[in-house]
C-alpha cells in the first residue's frame, strides 16, 4: 500500500467523525430551540387573555335624589356619593326576581369592586350626566371574566365549579342580551397592583423597575468605568492590585441574595434609608452589577490596540489625554454592551430585592426613587403566588412584559456595538 | 499594552537568538565602538546607556551622538536593540513597567531622564513615527490637528487650518487628500496612512523625529515616497531612522550605526559603512552573512 491509499483509508474515518460531530451540534441546537419555543408558546398562550378585559354594559340611572347630589354640589360630596347603590339598582333592575339577601350579594358580585369608582370618575368627568340615565361599560368581576374567557368550564358539575348555576344563568342571560363585551385591557398598563385580578395592572412594577435601574445605572456605570480605566491603564502592577482584581472576579460570582442581606443590614438598618424604595434597590443592584461592567469594560479597554496609545503618547499627549481621547472612545462599544447586559441582569434580579422589602403589596404607582414600589420580576413572583385564577394570566402577561424589556435592552446593546464598532 | 509592547521588543533578546551564526561561533570580542560615534554639532548625546527589561539587559553601554539636522540610520539584525535604543530617546520605554534605563541621554545638553524632565514635553520635542501606520480612527484633518490642539499651538481655527495644510503639504499628502480632509484617516492606503502619521508628527513641530522602520509595512512605491519625504524633512528636522533595509539606510542617511546583540558595533559615514566597514561583524551583516 502506498501513501495515497493509507490517506484514503484514514479519510473515511475522519469524515465519519466530522459528520457525527456536526449532527450532534445540530441536534443540540434544535433541542434548545424546541424548548425555547415550548416556553414562549406556553407563556404567550397563557398571557393573551390578560390583554382583553371583560365588561358588563349596564344602564344606570344617575338621579340626583338617589345620589343625593346635584351639579352644584362640592367636589367632595360628588366624590363621596353612594355610587355602589346605583350599580346595584341597575343589576336588580335586570334580574327583579332576586330577593334573598344571599342571592343579592351574589348578584352584586357580577361587577368588579372597582365598578363604583369607575362610575364615580365618570360622573366627576361628565357632571352633565347627573339626572340622566346612561349606558356604561363596567368592569366585570374576575369570575365573570373567567366564564366568558373559558377559564371556568361551564360543563363541569356545579359542585366542582367555582361559579354556581344561578350566577352562570345570570351571566348567560347577560351574554344573550349582548351586555357582555370584551375590550383591550389598557388598564393593565395604566394601573398598579390590586387584590382583584381584573383591576391589577403592571404600571407600578414597570415604573419601579425603571427607577431602580435608573439608580443602578447612575451609580454603577461611572464607578465601574472609572475602576476599569484605573485598573487597566494607571494601576501599578503589584500584589495589592492583583488582590483587588481577583476579588472583583469573585464578586461577580457571589449569590445575589447576599447583596440583599448586605443592603438590608447596611442601607436600611444602619443608614435608615426607606424600605421598599427603588433607591435602595438600585444601590444593591449596582453592587451586583459593578463587577459585570468592570470585567466587560476592562476587556474592552484591553482590546484597544497598543499602537493607538503609542500614537497619542508619541505626539506628546498625557496619559489622561491618551485614555480619554483615544482609548475610551475605541473601547466604548464594548463598555456599553457590557453595561446593558449588566442592566438586563439587574432588571431580572429578584432575590436581593426581596430582602429589602420590595416584595410588599403596593397599590400606588411610584412617583420617584424614594416611593415604595415593586419591580417586574417581583410582580411576577407576587402574582404567581396569588390563589385567584385571574392572576394566572396576569403572571404570564407580566413575564411577557419583562421578556420584552430584556429583549429590547439586548437589541439596543447589539445596535450600539454595531454602530460604534471601528475598523482598525 | 505594556506587556504587548514588551514582548514585541524583548522577546528576541530573551531568546538570545542572533541569526544563523551565534556569538560563540563568531568568537568575537565586542570591545569599543568602532568609527566616529561622536560629532561636533550634536543634537542628542547618549553616554553609556544601558537598558534592562527586568533582569535582561537589552542594551549594553551605548555612547552615540546624533548630529543636528542629520539623518542617522540604525541598522542591525532582529533583536539587536535598535528599536529599544530609539525608544529611549523620547522615553517611550516609560510605558513599559519593567524597563529600566541607565546612563545619560542629553537633548541640547539637558538630561531627558532628569527627575524634572516632563516626558510629555519631551515627546512634543522628539516626535515618533511607528512601524505600522497607526492613524487615529478620526478624520484626516483631526489626525493632524490633534497634536497642535492638545498642546495649544494655534490660537484660532484659521491658524489651525493653515498648520494642518502646511503639515500635510510637507508630508506630500495634501494634494491627494485635500478634497476629503474630513474623511476617516483609516480609509487611506497604507503608504498614505504612514505619510499622514508623518504629517501628524511634524504638525507638533518637533526638533527630532524618530522613525521605527517606517516603510517596512509598505510596498516599494510607497516606500520610495517615504524616503523622498525623509530627504526633504532633513532640512528642518533631525531624523533617527531604524531600518531593516540596508538599501534604504544607504539611500536616506548620512551616518549609519550598526547594532549587534544590544551593542553598538560601528558608527560611521553611510558611504564608508557600506563600502568599507571597519568591523568584522558589520561586514558580515552588510554582505548578508547573517541578519
Amino acid at each position: 500500500m502506498n501513501n495515497t491509499d493509507l490517506v484514503k483509508k484514514s479519510l473515511q474515518k475522519r469524515y465519519l467523525k466530522e459528520r457525527i460531530f456536526k449532527t450532534m451540534g445540530f441536534v443540540s441546537i434544535a433541542t434548545a430551540i424546541l424548548f425555547l419555543l415550548i416556553l414562549l408558546t406556553d407563556i404567550i398562550g397563557k398571557a393573551l387573555p390578560a390583554f382583553s378585559q371583560t365588561n358588563i354594559e349596564l344602564q344606570v340611572e344617575l338621579s340626583e335624589e338617589q345620589l343625593g347630589i346635584n351639579a352644584n354640589s362640592s367636589e367632595d360630596d360628588i366624590r363621596n356619593a353612594d355610587y355602589r347603590k346605583v350599580i346595584r339598582e341597575a343589576l336588580l333592575g335586570l334580574f327583579p326576581d332576586v330577593t334573598k339577601r344571599k342571592e343579592k350579594r351574589e348578584l352584586y358580585s357580577l361587577t368588579s369592586m372597582g365598578a363604583e369608582f369607575q362610575l364615580r370618575d365618570t360622573v366627576i368627568e361628565n357632571p352633565e350626566f347627573l339626572g340622566t340615565t346612561q349606558t356604561i361599560n363596567f368592569l366585570a368581576d374576575d369570575d365573570v371574566a373567567g366564564v366568558v374567557k373559558g377559564n371556568i368550564d361551564r360543563n363541569l358539575p356545579e359542585s366542582d365549579r367555582r361559579v354556581k348555576n344561578q350566577k352562570l344563568g345570570w351571566i348567560e342571560t347577560l351574554e344573550a342580551n349582548g351586555q357582555i363585551n370584551t375590550t383591550f385591557n389598557w388598564q393593565f398598563f395604566s394601573s398598579g397592583d390590586s387584590r382583584e385580578p381584573e383591576m391589577a395592572g403592571i404600571k407600578g412594577a414597570i415604573l419601579g423597575s425603571f427607577f431602580t435601574l435608573l439608580v443602578t445605572l447612575a451609580l454603577s456605570f461611572p464607578i465601574a468605568v472609572a475602576a476599569a480605566i484605573y485598573l487597566e491603564e494607571f494601576a501599578p502592577k503589584n500584589r495589592f492590585i492583583d488582590f483587588i482584581e481577583i476579588n472583583i472576579n469573585n464578586l461577580a460570582a457571589v449569590p445575589s441574595i447576599v447583596f440583599g442581606l448586605l443592603g438590608l443590614a447596611v442601607f436600611i438598618n444602619f443608614f435608615s434609608m426607606p424600605r421598599s424604595a427603588p433607591v435602595v434597590g438600585g444601590i444593591v443592584l449596582s453592587l451586583m452589577t459593578l463587577p459585570t461592567i468592570i470585567i466587560a469594560s476592562r476587556s474592552a479597554i484591553k482590546a484597544v490596540p497598543p499602537s493607538l496609545r503609542e500614537a497619542a503618547l508619541g505626539l506628546g499627549a498625557s496619559k489622561m489625554q491618551t485614555v480619554f481621547h483615544h482609548v475610551l472612545p475605541a473601547a466604548l462599544p464594548g463598555i456599553l454592551t457590557g453595561t446593558i447586559i449588566g442592566m438586563a441582569q439587574a432588571l431580572g434580579e429578584t432575590a436581593p430585592l426581596l430582602m429589602i422589602g420590595m416584595v410588599a403589596f403596593i397599590v400606588d404607582i411610584p412617583q420617584s426613587v424614594v416611593d415604595p414600589s415593586t419591580v417586574l420580576p417581583i410582580q411576577v413572583f407576587l402574582w404567581a403566588d396569588s390563589p385567584e385564577r385571574g392572576f394566572l394570566e396576569k403572571t404570564s402577561a407580566a413575564i411577557m412584559v419583562l421578556l420584552f424589556f430584556l429583549i429590547a435592552m439586548n437589541a439596543i446593546a447589539i445596535y450600539l456595538r454595531k454602530k460604534f464598532e471601528k475598523k482598525w | 499594552m505594556n506587556e504587548a509592547v514588551m514582548n514585541e521588543l524583548a522577546e528576541p533578546i530573551m531568546k538570545k537568538s542572533s541569526g544563523p551564526e551565534t556569538e560563540e561561533s563568531l568568537n568575537i570580542e565586542y570591545g569599543e565602538t568602532v568609527g566616529q560615534p561622536f560629532c561636533e554639532q550634536a543634537k542628542i548625546k547618549t553616554k553609556n546607556v544601558n537598558v534592562f527589561y527586568a533582569d535582561n539587559q537589552a542594551i549594553h553601554d551605548i555612547s552615540l551622538d546624533i548630529g543636528s539636522h542629520e539623518v542617522i540610520a540604525l541598522i542591525g539584525p532582529s533583536g539587536c536593540g535598535k528599536s529599544t535604543y530609539l525608544r529611549t530617546l523620547n522615553r517611550m520605554n516609560d510605558t513599559i513597567d519593567i524597563c529600566r534605563v541607565e546612563g545619560q541621554i542629553l537633548l541640547d545638553d539637558e538630561d531627558i531622564y532628569h527627575k524634572k524632565q516632563d516626558p510629555v514635553l519631551l515627546r512634543a520635542r522628539v516626535g515618533m513615527v511607528f512601524q505600522k501606520p497607526n492613524p487615529f480612527p478620526k478624520s484626516i484633518y483631526d489626525n493632524v490637528a490633534y497634536g497642535p490642539r492638545i498642546h495649544g499651538l494655534t490660537r484660532n481655527k484659521a491658524e489651525l487650518d493653515d498648520l494642518v495644510e502646511a503639515s500635510l503639504t510637507k508630508a506630500g499628502l495634501f494634494d491627494e487628500v485635500k478634497d476629503r480632509l474630513h474623511a476617516p484617516g483609516t480609509g487611506l492606503s497604507g503608504g498614505q496612512q504612514q505619510r499622514l502619521c508623518i504629517a501628524r508628527t511634524i504638525a507638533v513641530q518637533p526638533e527630532v523625529i524618530l522613525m521605527d522602520e517606517p516603510a517596512s509595512a509598505l510596498d516599494p512605491i510607497a516606500t520610495a515616497k517615504i524616503e523622498e519625504l525623509i530627504n526633504e524633512l532633513k532640512e528642518n528636522f533631525t531624523i533617527v531612522i531604524v531600518t531593516h533595509s540596508m538599501q534604504q539606510a544607504a539611500r536616506v542617511s548620512q551616518r549609519t550605526a550598526y547594532f549587534h546583540m544590544g551593542r553598538l558595533i560601528e558608527v560611521g559615514d553611510t558611504d564608508q559603512i557600506f563600502t568599507n566597514p571597519a568591523h568584522e561583524l558589520t561586514e558580515k551583516y552588510i554582505t548578508g552573512r547573517f541578519g
